[in-house]
């Protein structure tokens, strides 16, 4: 008796320190921030009031559905790319290596910084840049191919670049729970390579497949600063209208109110994404019923 | 002399009482809701030792390149003063940290032109300057278009000491562009996709104004003029292939060949570029540039008051505005810089001719923050972003 209560004490004393970061500055700010997005501004100062001016401010800007659109498309493109690359390198980190040598090189590129990776890929694909110096000196192209800077395609393939090493982190983690055992009697029961990929290990590592796609959708959905820098013009995302109410106009409730609604748009994604798997009977609880 | 901090106690704003809250107050309460002790927001603004003269340490925040760091190294060191500066990244950086219950300490900080009236008598966070203990700034040193301007005196009452101003103009690269002359040849069809604009309001409303016929009203337009402004502009936006985010963006846009003009930017980016290996040029086109002036103002939550002076007086001297001028690519306010200067930087303005500089180039504020009958701030934040947005 008197164990378990100090293994729950315990518990509570490893649990509390996070908690309590998060209680105080994440989730009781977010709460405010709510609350604020019902409010009005004048000129940086807030004025307490209950209206939904905000929302129907934002949602009557056709601006609005725009770069949220930018947005979310930059936010799934990355997220299909990354998940889509890292898992097959995860699943050969897991199964097929016994070191973590090629685990460790890719995550070597977090070793600097979002910018310098961003201004890095602006020199690769730029108009004087490796890409088309080279094409071009193989005599492939006569003009510089102004389609690799400025716009969408530099955007997700510079997103997926910074994104990769966390997606493949969280699958090879997700996958290491998937025992080898589990793979080898699937296939002594008789599965092929593709119902032993979509019914047992998929299913089995549905958790880090989730976490994976949304972690990087949500980071590249709500990143306005690669966007601006290698999107070009329509490159814009709804983060910068978010930014400019908070820092330029002063108007945080209109800030927040936009925020809260590119938040509603970041859960349709995941409860569409979630619906999909389960469509796809890659979902738990699928996988012992067909 | 130290001022006692001005401001009431961190996070005493009452939500069901007051009908108005700052962003601070809002944070202020925030904190306190999450966390129960409010302390650590505190700090900034916490009485920091006292100064019975010139010496210790000086809170300021300024412009990257415009902190005085070489131009005052003699002085600061025979005055053991050491100045911490913040750096501005956008003007909203500054009132971000003063307005409110609990404004952070600074003893001195920047305003460029357009925020005067909103620091003063809106956001009510600059301390009025007393300037007999400013005794470079005199109108015998000063020349009169920043002697006792608009901009930063009235009432009888100096309120910033305008220290360094320059021209936001034209800029492009000569090997990829022939000679402009006005702002209609970036609609040229071999400059396609080879403009930008630079994300810099105050250097480029103006602008926006002038070439729709609306310069000298600006900054008042109305909500039709600033829309017939900005539809006007849109055959510039189809130049373009991306917009500069800052000064040092477009800079680098120039040097990696990206873009060959830059609709609006900052003087010194020819030298800036230059380092880079790459040459282009500032040029002045017919409808003119865009001037601006930084000044320096005591904030409230000043505390190092005495020091705060020195170091104003020592921003005005002539050797110090020569220097500085020639550092950031810039225009001294001290009739007596000039002759202290090279020749490049003598030659980057026309200081015999300063009013008809002004008259072509004239200081113009910024939008209302409110206003029935003119386009606000807010209206021409939105419009800039729907512009950019290209909606």
């Amino acid at each position: 008796m008197m164990k378990g209560r100090r293994r729950e004490a315990m518990g509570l004393a490893l649990v509390a320190p996070s908690f309590l970061f998060l209680l105080v500055f994440f989730i009781v700010p977010a709460v405010l921030l709510f609350v604020c997005s019902f409010w009005m501004a004048q000129a940086f100062k807030l004025i307490p009031a209950f209206t939904f001016d905000n929302y129907s401010r934002a949602l009557s800007a056709s601006g609005f559905y725009l770069l949220t659109w930018n947005a979310l498309k930059n936010g799934l493109c990355t997220a299909v790319l990354t998940v889509g690359l890292s898992f097959p390198a995860a699943y050969f980190i897991v199964y097929r290596t016994r070191g973590n040598l090629l685990f460790y090189l890719i995550l070597v590129s977090w070793f600097s910084s979002y910018l310098v990776r961003i201004y890095a890929w602006r020199v690769i694909l730029g108009s004087n840049g490796l890409i088309n110096t080279t094409l071009m000196q193989l005599g492939l192209i006569s003009q510089p191919l102004e389609v690799l800077l400025f716009s969408p395609f530099a955007t997700i393939l510079t997103l997926t670049h910074i994104m990769l090493p966390f997606a493949l982190l969280l699958l090879v983690s997700a996958l290491r729970d998937v025992k080898k055992e589990y793979v080898e009697a699937a296939r002594d029961l008789g599965a092929s390579n593709t119902e032993v990929l979509t019914r047992v290990i998929l299913p089995m590592c549905y958790k880090g497949l989730v976490g994976a796609f949304m972690f990087t959708f949500v980071i590249s959905a709500g990143d306005f600063v690669t966007p601006q820098l290698l999107g070009g013009r329509d490159g814009m995302t709804t983060g910068i209208l978010i930014a400019n109410q908070f820092r330029t106009a002063g108007n945080w409730p209109f800030g927040a109110a936009m925020a809260f609604l590119l938040l509603a748009a970041f859960l349709i994604v995941y409860l569409g994404f979630v619906r999909l798997l389960d469509l796809l009977r890659l979902a738990p609880g699928r996988r012992f019923h067909d | 002399m130290v001022d006692t901090p001005k401001g009431r106690p961190f996070g005493r704003a009452n939500l069901l009482r007051n009908d108005v809250l700052s962003r601070r107050d809002f944070l202020g309460t925030s904190l306190a809701l999450g966390a129960g002790v409010a302390a650590g927001a505190t700090l900034g603004a916490w009485p920091g030792p006292a100064h019975a003269a010139v010496g210790g340490d000086l809170k300021i925040m300024a412009w990257e390149g415009f902190t005085l760091d070489n131009e005052l190294k003699a002085w600061r060191e025979a005055n053991k003063v050491q100045v911490d500066a913040a750096i501005i990244s956008t003007q909203d950086d500054v009132h971000a940290k003063l307005i409110g219950s609990n404004p952070v300490r600074l003893d001195l900080a920047e305003y460029s032109q357009g925020f005067e009236r909103f620091y003063v008598d809106e956001l009510k966070i600059v301390k009025p300057l007393d300037i007999a203990r400013l005794p470079n700034f005199t109108a015998a040193n000063i020349y009169p278009e920043f002697y006792e301007a608009p901009t930063w005196y009235w009432d009888k009452t100096h309120f910033a000491l305008p220290w360094i101003w320059g021209l936001n103009a034209l800029v492009y690269n000569p090997a990829m562009t022939k000679p402009i002359t006005t702002y209609k040849d970036l609609l040229a069809p071999e400059l396609k996709g080879k403009v930008t604009f630079c994300d810099d309001t105050i250097a480029t409303w103006p602008m926006i104004a002038r070439l729709a016929g609306f310069g000298p009203k600006f900054p008042n337009l109305t909500k039709e003029e600033m829309k017939t402004a900005f539809e006007g502009l849109g055959p510039y936006r189809d130049q373009c292939r991306v917009f500069g985010s800052s000064n040092g963006d477009v800079i680098s846009l120039f040097a990696s060949g990206e873009i060959a003009a830059c609709f609006s930017v900052w003087s010194g980016t020819p030298v800036e570029t230059a380092k880079r290996g790459v040459k282009t040029v500032y040029a002045v086109p017919a409808e003119g540039a865009v001037m601006w002036c930084d000044a320096w103002f005591m904030p409230i939550s000043a505390q190092n008051i005495d020091t705060a002076y020195a170091f104003m007086n020592e921003a005005v001297a002539a050797k110090a505005q020569a220097e500085v001028a020639k550092a950031v690519t810039g225009g001294a306010v001290n009739k007596h810089a000039p002759a202290l200067m090279d020749a490049d930087t003598r030659a980057l303005f026309d200081y015999g001719n300063l009013p008809e500089v002004f008259r072509k180039s004239p200081l113009q504020g910024q939008p209302p923050r409110t206003s029935d009958t003119y386009a606000t701030y807010d209206e021409w934040t939105q419009a800039w972003t729907d512009f950019k947005s290209s909606f």
